[in-house]
């Protein structure tokens, strides 16, 4: 690169315009990678959320897949990293592992403060803590299909709650779990 | 009176660089994902990567996934050079008409 020939023949006015066209280029291009990235999440959490809110709609006693999937959840979720074999992927382990524990921590925390009266309110607090992860993983990264399956993820576990406490974890099954197939979907095909 | 680096100085290659040096370092990008990201046509933008390529800032794989031809292209150490380089000139051109 020559810096003086640069600077001798691009104006000021041009230079800023060039570093606008990157800098839209290059977050547009970060962000289908990070989609690229998720979308495989997506759908085994998916795939999680329909099996294990499903048997606990149609067995209560069921709820004891929970744990067990979610020990499957956090394994997969750990292979498709590693399967990405990318530069992000690297680092992805030791925040993965950290993040968990910090929501857990969170959770413990919150639980032992406020603790939930019906099932029901666990069932619906951690879809609403996903989405909030979405949402702000949206907001900071400038990606507008994270956002948007945040506040869909949200508004939908929010419907089922208030309006269809009866059918609320086979609501989850079928809406929530297949939401987030669809939004893996979704963000793979951006 | 040498030119800007032709070679990034344009405005389709400037966004294939820009498209690969958003990725991790090595990261591949896909043809038709590039495509889709710098918005020009197949044979437009199969010209410019050559040039890229020829220029030793792009390499290119071809393989097949399962019966679809695919091609990927990533940015080489010395593309990424580059294009970090052409970046702070843009930036020492701003700052030097700001201090003027």
């Amino acid at each position: 690169m020559n810096l003086g020939a640069t600077a001798m023949t691009l104006s000021r006015d041009e230079a800023e315009s060039t570093l606008r066209d990157i800098s839209k280029t290059e977050r547009r291009s970060s962000n289908l990678f990070g989609y690229r990235f998720g979308a495989p999440h997506l759908f085994l959490w998916g795939a999680i959320w329909m099996i294990a809110y499903g048997a606990t709609y149609l067995r209560p006693e069921w709820s004891i897949v929970w744990p067990i999937l979610i020990v499957v959840g956090v394994i997969g979720s750990f292979w498709l990293s590693w399967r990405a074999k990318s530069a992000r992927a690297d680092t992805f382990g030791w925040r993965y592992g950290a993040t968990l524990v910090a929501v857990f921590l969170f959770v413990g925390a919150l639980f032992a403060i406020l603790p939930p009266h019906r099932d029901a309110q666990v069932a619906a607090f951690f879809p609403i803590l996903v989405a909030l992860f979405y949402l702000l993983i949206g907001i900071w990264t400038r990606g507008v299909r994270m956002v948007v399956l945040g506040l869909a993820v949200g508004a939908l576990t929010l419907f089922g709650y208030f309006d269809l406490p009866a059918y609320f974890l086979l609501w989850m099954a079928v809406v929530g779990g297949g939401g987030l197939i669809l939004g893996g979907f979704w963000l793979r095909h951006a | 009176m040498d030119q800007p680096n032709a070679i990034i100085h344009q405005p389709v290659r400037l966004k294939i660089m820009a498209a690969l040096r958003a990725l991790p370092q090595g990261e591949q990008l896909e043809f038709v994902r590039l495509k889709a990201i710098v918005g020009a046509t197949e044979g437009n933008l199969g010209a410019h990567i050559t040039t890229l390529e020829e220029a030793g800032y792009a390499a290119i794989e071809k393989d097949f996934v399962g019966k679809r031809p695919r091609t990927r292209v990533t940015l080489t150490k010395e593309g990424r050079r580059a294009f970090e380089d052409y970046v702070a000139d843009l930036r020492t051109i701003i700052d030097a008409t700001r201090r003027e």
